[in-house]
């Protein structure tokens, strides 16, 4: 096992996802549902599925994948998260 | 093959078995579609999933672990390191957000989260935009 390429990855990642919007979307959202550990789940599993491609895809990922088409989708559904949480309620 | 059993909860009604209490019931009916708990979970998780895998494709997290997995010649090893980072950052995220729910009114939160969704998506808009 290669220690020092394991704790180089580790920490490269961890200082590059800090306070990034993966972790600020999982901030907010852990905050205001009522099942956290399934945001916790979603969001590791997400994060890991996308490092695995990133490895076994390689270098080819850039160009084989249709990066602006998935970004606006993924603003879309952030953005449908956010006027659901925005939408005034008829309880209160 | 498992057919989930979604209409009486995308109806909003409550669900029988589970209610006894009339405050219970009140309450499930009050709190619509998601009101019961596992399926609310697995919609969470679901729709947390689908954004975030989608934000990441092709991010500079992403773009690291390739990088690191093609120059090492070890991908498994850079997985494990950004694996355990990955779920390291998201277990602290979901934590604060927590710690922060139990400072902050829900009402307040709500907004706050929302508005913090919106720049978020505003910020994808803004990555597509420029490249």
């Amino acid at each position: 096992m290669n220690w020092h390429l394991l704790g180089l990855s580790f920490i490269t990642v961890f200082l590059s996802e800090l306070g990034d919007k993966s972790q600020v979307a999982a901030i907010a959202l852990g905050s205001t549902s009522s099942s956290p550990r399934a945001v916790f789940l979603g969001t590791a599993a997400a994060l890991l599925l996308a490092s695995l491609i990133g490895v076994l895809v390689g270098q080819e990922a850039a160009e084989f994948l249709p990066t602006r088409l998935v970004k606006a989708i993924a603003a879309l559904g952030f953005a449908i998260m956010a006027i659901r949480l925005l939408w005034p309620h008829s309880e209160e | 093959m498992t057919v989930p059993s979604l209409p009486l909860e995308e109806l909003g009604l409550p669900i029988p078995q589970t209610v006894t209490d009339p405050a219970a019931l009140a309450e499930q009916v009050t709190s619509q579609p998601n009101s019961h708990p596992r399926w609310a979970g697995l919609q969470v998780f679901g729709s947390t999933f689908v954004t975030i895998f989608l934000a990441e494709l092709g991010d500079k997290t992403q773009v690291t672990t390739l990088l690191m997995s093609a120059e090492s010649h070890s991908p498994w090893v850079v997985f494990a390191g950004a694996g355990a980072a990955l779920v390291t950052t998201s277990l602290l995220g979901v934590l604060l957000g927590q710690w922060i729910s139990t400072r902050i009114a829900p009402k307040t939160l709500e907004r706050a989260a929302g508005v913090t969704l919106l720049l978020i998506s505003a910020l994808l808009v803004w990555d597509i935009l420029k490249g």
